[in-house]
C-alpha cells in the first residue's frame, strides 16, 4: 500500500529534499527520514523503501556521495553527503520548483475569486 | 539471532563478488536497527518494535530488487538473471530436461530434414540468383508443321526464333539457348578410355545470363558461340567424380566424339544444369559441325545448324527487371510470330499458328512427379511425430509446474510479482526449445542428407532455414502457452493461502487432470495411426524381399561388359564368345552366361512376337511380350527350372538353326495343351521364325514386383545384332570374393576391358525395391519414435498422477486396500486412456491407410495383421508406461504416505 503522502509527492521532490536535507549536514539514511518527518511536522511520511532507491538515483549521477561511518549510537552505517553537482543541482531544482509553486499558487488564487 | 544473521551477510561480502549488494543489505540493516532502538526507546515491546520498524521500511527484498533495478541496465541484467536461474532449475532436474530437449530435437530436426527435402523436390527453383525471372519457353501447341523437329515438340524452337527473341531486350534480359548433343550421353575421351558424359550445346551467354557462377575458369562469351570455339566448362560433380577435384583441369582437352575441346571453366557447386531430372557434365558451345548435330542427328540438310526448319533449340530466359511474364509474352509475340514463318513460308492453316509460352523455372523438374506423394505422406508422419512431442513438451512442462505451484505462491509471498514470475517462466521455455532447436538443427543435417540419399537426388540440400523457423515458433509458442498455464493460478491465488496449502492437497483441479487424458488419448490415436501406416509398408517391404523370383537368389555375380574397339555384330560375337571361355575356367566359377538386359535393373525389351508366323491379337496388355537376348546355359546358371525341352547351348550359334526358348506364362497362354516345342516364335517371315526348344518356368525380369508375362530368350547370337551385354557368373560360394580373379580374366582378354557396375543378382534386385524398403524404414523409424514418445507422456502423466495422489493411496491401504487393487486402480487408469485412443484412433488409422494404398504391395490397406500389430503395440506401450508408476504406487508406506499431510 502507497501511502497518500508518497502518491501526491511530484517526481523529484523526494530527491529534492534529499539534497536539501544533506545540504544542512552529512546523514545515514535513517536520520534522513526522520528528519524530513520531523521538519515537516509529520506532514510528509517518506516511505522508507523508496528512499534508498532515491539515493541510489542521486549516488549514480553523483549528485550526493556516501561513505561507512559511525552512528551516535555506535552502529555502522552508510553517511550521504552532498556534492558540488549536488548542490548546484539543488539550486536549479529549487528555483524551478518556486516558479512551478508561484504559478500553482496564482491559479489557484485566481480559482478561488 | 539479527547479529548472527548480519555477521553471514557480511561473511557473505567475503566470498560474494558483488560487493555493491552486500553493501546496500547492510545498509538496509543498520537501517532496520537504528529503527527498531528508536522504536524500544518509545516504549514498544522488542517483538512490537522489530515488527513496527519492518512494516516501515517495507519490503526488503522489494526494495532490494527497486535498488538493482536501478544499477546498470536492468532489462539485460535480469534477463541474464532469468537465463541464469532457468538454467539451474533445469540443470536440478535433468531427467526432465532431457526428455523435454530430445523430444523437442526430434519434432524440430525430423519436421526441418522432412521439408527441407520436399521444398527442394517440389518447390525451390534454380539455385541460381533471381530464380524467379528465369522461365523456360514452351510452344503449347507444337512446333508448326514443315519444321524438322526434335520430338519434342512443345519445347524446342528454331535458329531464328531464338536469334530473333533474344534481341527483344524489353522482355528478356538475356535469352539462352541450349541443346543436348545427344539423347542420353555422347561419347568422350579424356586420356586413353572412352567413356560418356552428357553434355548441353549452349548459347554463348548461357552462363552470364543465368547467372550461374564458377568454382574456376570462366564460361563462354558471345565471340565463342559465333566462332563454335572448341571450348567447354565442366559441372563440379563431373570435374569431383571423373576428375577428381584435379587442380591443374583448365586447360586439359577433353574429346567430345574425336573432336578436342579445351577445358576453360568449371562450375560453382550445386549447379547441375537445366536438364529436367538429369545432370549435365559439360557443356560446349553451339557447334556447326555436322559431327557434333544437336541430339545426336545425323545432319541431313534438314537438321544442322543454321537450318530455319531445324528446331531443335531449348530456350530459357530470364525477365527483364520488373517485367511480368505476360508483359514478356506481349512483348516478344509479334518478333515471335515473324521468325516462326522463316523457312517455312506462310501458313495455310490459322489453327497452326504457333502458340508461345513460359513455364517457370520451378522445382526439380521430373523428380516431382516421382517423389511427390512418398514425400507428402513422409510429411504427414513427421507432422503428426511433431504433434506428438508438442504435446509431451507441453504436458511436461504444464505437469511440472504445477508442480511448482507452491513454489510459485512462495514466491509471489516475498514480493515477486506477476511480470517477474512470468520472465522466469518465458526464460525456462526459451532455454528448453533453444537447446532442442540446436540439438534439432544437428539432427536435421544428418537426416536430411539420408532422405536426398535414398531419393537418390543429386542435389545439395541445404537446409531451410524457414522450416526451422516456423518449427521452432510452433514450439516455443507450445511451450509458452503452456509454460504460463500454471502462472494463472498462481498470480491469483493469495500468498497467505496459498502457503498454508500442502503438497497433497495442491491437487490440480479435476480439469487440468482431464485435459492431460485427453491428450495422451490423443496421442495414443496418432500413434496407432503411425503404426499401422508402418505396419502396413513393413509388410510390404516383407512381400518384396520374400517374394520367389524363379532363380536362384545366391551365388549369382553380375556385371557388364562391352568390347571398347569391335562394332561389328560378328567381331562382336567372337569377343563374347571369348569372354565366355575365358571365364568359365576361373576357378570358383561354376557356369557363366549374358544377358542383354540386366534382371533386376527395370530394362526389358517388349513387343509382339509372331507364333507360327501370325501375330496374335489383342491389346498390348493382353498379348504384349517380353524378350530378352541371353547366351548359353542361360536357364541353368540362374538356376530357373526347365519345364521342357533343354536350356540354350553354345551349339545355338549364329550359323545353328534359330531356337528360342519361352516361359510357362507363354507357353499356357498360347499353346494351352501343352504342346509348344516345335512350333515357332518371332517375325512374321519364314526366316524370322525361332522354333520354340524350351519351356522355362516364370522368373522376375524387370523387378521384384512384376506380374508374370509371356516371355522369350533368344539366343543373342542368332539375333539380327548383337547387343552390349551383362555377364552372369553362377559362383561356388561368396561371389563377391570373386571379383579380383574376374577382374585378372577381363584383363587379359582386354587390359583397357572395365568392369561395369559389377554387383550381386540378389542386390540387383533390391535396388528395384530400395523405395519401398527405405520408406518402410522410415515409417517404422517414425512409428516407434511416436510410441517411445507416447510412452514418456504416458509414463509423466501417469507418475506424476500417483505421486499426487500418494497420501490418497495410503489411506485407502490404511484402510484395508490390498497392493494388488492399488495396482489395478493405475492400470485401469492406463487401459482406459489407451482403450479411448484406440477408439478414435482405429478409425482414424483406417482412413489413413486409403492414403498410403498406392505404396502397398501384396497386403491391403485393411490388413488385420498391421491393426493388430498396432494394437498390441499400444497396449505394450500403455503398459510399459504404467509398470513404474503401478509399483511405485503399490509399495506406498501407508504410515509414511500419511505423514505426507
Amino acid at each position: 500500500m502507497k501511502n497518500s503522502a508518497q502518491r501526491d509527492l511530484f517526481p523529484g521532490a523526494l530527491e529534492m529534499m534529499i539534497l536539501r536535507t544533506l545540504k544542512r549536514q552529512p546523514l545515514h539514511g535513517y536520520a534522513l527520514v526522520q528528519h524530513i518527518k520531523r521538519t515537516s511536522d509529520d506532514l510528509l511520511q517518506i516511505e522508507e523503501g523508496s528512499l534508498y532507491p532515491a539515493l541510489q538515483r542521486l549516488l549514480k549521477e553523483e549528485l550526493v556521495k556516501a561513505e561507512w561511518g559511525i552512528s551516535s549510537t555506535n552502529r555502522r552505517v552508510r553517511i550521504y553527503k552532498l556534492t558540488a553537482a549536488g548542490a548546484k543541482h539543488l539550486e536549479r531544482q529549487v528555483s524551478s520548483f518556486e516558479k512551478m509553486l508561484e504559478g500553482i499558487t496564482r491559479v489557484l488564487a485566481r480559482g478561488e475569486s | 539471532m539479527r547479529r548472527l544473521r548480519a555477521l553471514f551477510v557480511r561473511l557473505g561480502g567475503f566470498f560474494y563478488k558483488d560487493s555493491g549488494e552486500n553493501e546496500f543489505a547492510d545498509e538496509m540493516e543498520s537501517h532496520l536497527q537504528l529503527h527498531i532502538e528508536d522504536n524500544l526507546r518509545a516504549g514498544m515491546s522488542p517483538a512490537q518494535a522489530r515488527r513496527e520498524a519492518i512494516m516501515k521500511l517495507g519490503g526488503v527484498e522489494q526494495t532490494k530488487e527497486n535498488y538493482r533495478e536501478r544499477r546498470g541496465l536492468p532489462i539485460l541484467e535480469t534477463t541474464f538473471e532469468d537465463c541464469r536461474y532457468a538454467f539451474r532449475l533445469l540443470s536440478r532436474n535433468p531427467g526432465f530436461t532431457l526428455v523435454a530437449v530430445v523430444t523437442l530435437a526430434l519434432g524440430i530436426g525430423g519436421n526441418t530434414a522432412v521439408f527441407t527435402v520436399m521444398n527442394s523436390v517440389l518447390l525451390q527453383n534454380l539455385p541460381l540468383p533471381h530464380p524467379e525471372q528465369l522461365m523456360f519457353l514452351r510452344l503449347p501447341n507444337d512446333q508448326p508443321l514443315g519444321a524438322s523437329n526434335t520430338g519434342d515438340g512443345d519445347t524446342s524452337f528454331s535458329y531464328p526464333v531464338f536469334e530473333e527473341l533474344r534481341k527483344e531486350r524489353a522482355a528478356f534480359s538475356d535469352l539462352m539457348a541450349y541443346v543436348p548433343l545427344a539423347i542420353g550421353k555422347v561419347p568422350v575421351r579424356i586420356g586413353e578410355l572412352p567413356e560418356e558424359a552428357a553434355a548441353d550445346m549452349v548459347s554463348g551467354n548461357f552462363f552470364s545470363g543465368l547467372g550461374a557462377a564458377f568454382a574456376r575458369g570462366r564460361g563462354f562469351t558471345l565471340e565463342d558461340e559465333t566462332a563454335h570455339a572448341a571450348l567447354a566448362v565442366l559441372s563440379y560433380s563431373y570435374w569431383t567424380g571423373r576428375f577428381a577435384r584435379d587442380p591443374s583441369i583448365l586447360g586439359q582437352t577433353i574429346y567430345v566424339k574425336g573432336l578436342p575441346f579445351t577445358i576453360i571453366g568449371v562450375t560453382a557447386r550445386g549447379f547441375y544444369g537445366i536438364e529436367p531430372g538429369v545432370s549435365t557434365d559439360f557443356w560446349i558451345p553451339l557447334q556447326n559441325r555436322p559431327e557434333l548435330n544437336a541430339w545426336g542427328n545425323s545432319a541431313s540438310n534438314s537438321t544442322l545448324y543454321g537450318t530455319p526448319t531445324w528446331w531443335c533449340l531449348r530456350l530459357i530466359g530470364r525477365l527483364a527487371p520488373g517485367v511480368s511474364d505476360p508483359q514478356a509474352l506481349r512483348t516478344v509475340e509479334p518478333a515471335f510470330q515473324q521468325a516462326a514463318l522463316i523457312g517455312l513460308g506462310a501458313l495455310d492453316n490459322k489453327s497452326q499458328k504457333p502458340v508461345l509460352a513460359l513455364a517457370s523455372a520451378k522445382g526439380i523438374q521430373g523428380v516431382r512427379d516421382q517423389y511427390d506423394q512418398p514425400i507428402r505422406i513422409l510429411m504427414a508422419m513427421v507432422g503428426l511425430v511433431l504433434v506428438i512431442a508438442c504435446a509431451n513438451v507441453a504436458m511436461l512442462i504444464v505437469a511440472r509446474n504445477s508442480a511448482r505451484q507452491r513454489e510459485f505462491s512462495m514466491r509471489v509471498a516475498l514480493g515477486a510479482g506477476p511480470g517477474r514470475l512470468f520472465r522466469q517462466l518465458l526464460a525456462e521455455s526459451l532455454l528448453l526449445v533453444t537447446t532442442g532447436a540446436a540439438l534439432g538443427w544437428m539432427f536435421a543435417i544428418f537426416a536430411s542428407s539420408a532422405l536426398a540419399a535414398w531419393s537418390s537426388l543429386d542435389v545439395p540440400f541445404s537446409l531451410d532455414s524457414n522450416v526451422l523457423l516456423f518449427t521452432l515458433l510452433i514450439s516455443l509458442a507450445c511451450a509458452v502457452v503452456f509454460g504460463i498455464v500454471p502462472l494463472r493460478s498462481a498470480a491469483t491465488v493469495s500468498a497467505g493461502s496459498a502457503l498454508k496449502t500442502s503438497n497433497a492437497a495442491a491437487q490440480p483441479n479435476k480439469t487440468t487432470s482431464w485435459a492431460g487424458k485427453l491428450v495422451v488419448a490423443v496421442q495414443m490415436a496418432l500413434c496407432l495411426i503411425l503404426l499401422v501406416g508402418a505396419g502396413l509398408l513393413v509388410r510390404s517391404l516383407r512381400n518384396y524381399e520374400n517374394l520367389p523370383l524363379g532363380l536362384r537368389t545366391d551365388g549369382l555375380l553380375v556385371f557388364g561388359a562391352s568390347p571398347l574397339t569391335t562394332h561389328s555384330d560378328d567381331e562382336k560375337a567372337k569377343f563374347y564368345r571369348i569372354l565366355l571361355d575365358r571365364l568359365r575356367v576361373v576357378p570358383g566359377v561354376e557356369s557363366a552366361t549374358l544377358m542383354d538386359n540386366r534382371l533386376g535393373s527395370g530394362w526389358s525389351s517388349n513387343g509382339i512376337f509372331a507364333i507360327d508366323g501370325i501375330e496374335p491379337t489383342g491389346s498390348f496388355s493382353e498379348i504384349g511380350m517380353r524378350a530378352n537376348d541371353v547366351g548359353p546355359d542361360y536357364l541353368h546358371t540362374l538356376g530357373i527350372h526347365i519345364l521342357q525341352g533343354r536350356d540354350l547351348l553354345d551349339s545355338d550359334s549364329r550359323t545353328a538353326p534359330k531356337v528360342v526358348i519361352v516361359n510357362e506364362t507363354f507357353a499356357k497362354r498360347f499353346f494351352p495343351r501343352g504342346d509348344a516345342l516345335g512350333h515357332t516364335a518371332g517375325g512374321v517371315k519364314p526366316e524370322q521364325r525361332f522354333t520354340i526348344v524350351g519351356v522355362a518356368a516364370d522368373s522376375k525380369y524387370t523387378g521384384v514386383d512384376e506380374k508374370p508375362r509371356p516371355m522369350l530368350y533368344f539366343s543373342f547370337w542368332q539375333r539380327s545384332s548383337v547387343s552390349d551385354m551383362q555377364v552372369e557368373l553362377h559362383t561356388a560360394g561368396n561371389p563377391e570374393a570373386l571379383l579380383p580373379n574376374v577382374r585378372a580374366a577381363l584383363h587379359e582378354i582386354d587390359p583397357n576391358l572395365p568392369m561395369q557396375k559389377p554387383m550381386t543378382q540378389r542386390a540387383q534386385f533390391d535396388e528395384s525395391f530400395s523405395q519401398p524398403r527405405l520408406f518402410a524404414r522410415l515409417a517404422m523409424f517414425f512409428g516407434l519414435l511416436a510410441a517411445l514418445l507416447v510412452a514418456t507422456g504416458l509414463y509423466g502423466t501417469l507418475a506424476y498422477r500417483v505421486s499426487r495422489r500418494t497420501s490418497e493411496i495410503g489411506l485407502r491401504m490404511a484402510l484395508g486396500a490390498q497392493r494388488s487393487e492399488v495396482l489395478c486402480m493405475v492400470l485401469r487408469e492406463s487401459l482406459l486412456i489407451s482403450v479411448a485412443g484406440i477408439v478414435v484412433g482405429v478409425p482414424l488409422a483406417i482412413a489413413g491407410a486409403q492414403l498410403v494404398r498406392s505404396m502397398l504391395f501384396g497386403v491391403t490397406p485393411g490388413d488385420p495383421i498391421s491393426y493388430l500389430g498396432a494394437l498390441l503395440g499400444v497396449t505394450l506401450v500403455a503398459l510399459v508406461a504404467s509398470a513404474i508408476p503401478a509399483r511405485r504406487a503399490a509399495s506406498v508406506d501407508p504410515i509414511v504416505a500419511l505423514r505426507y499431510e
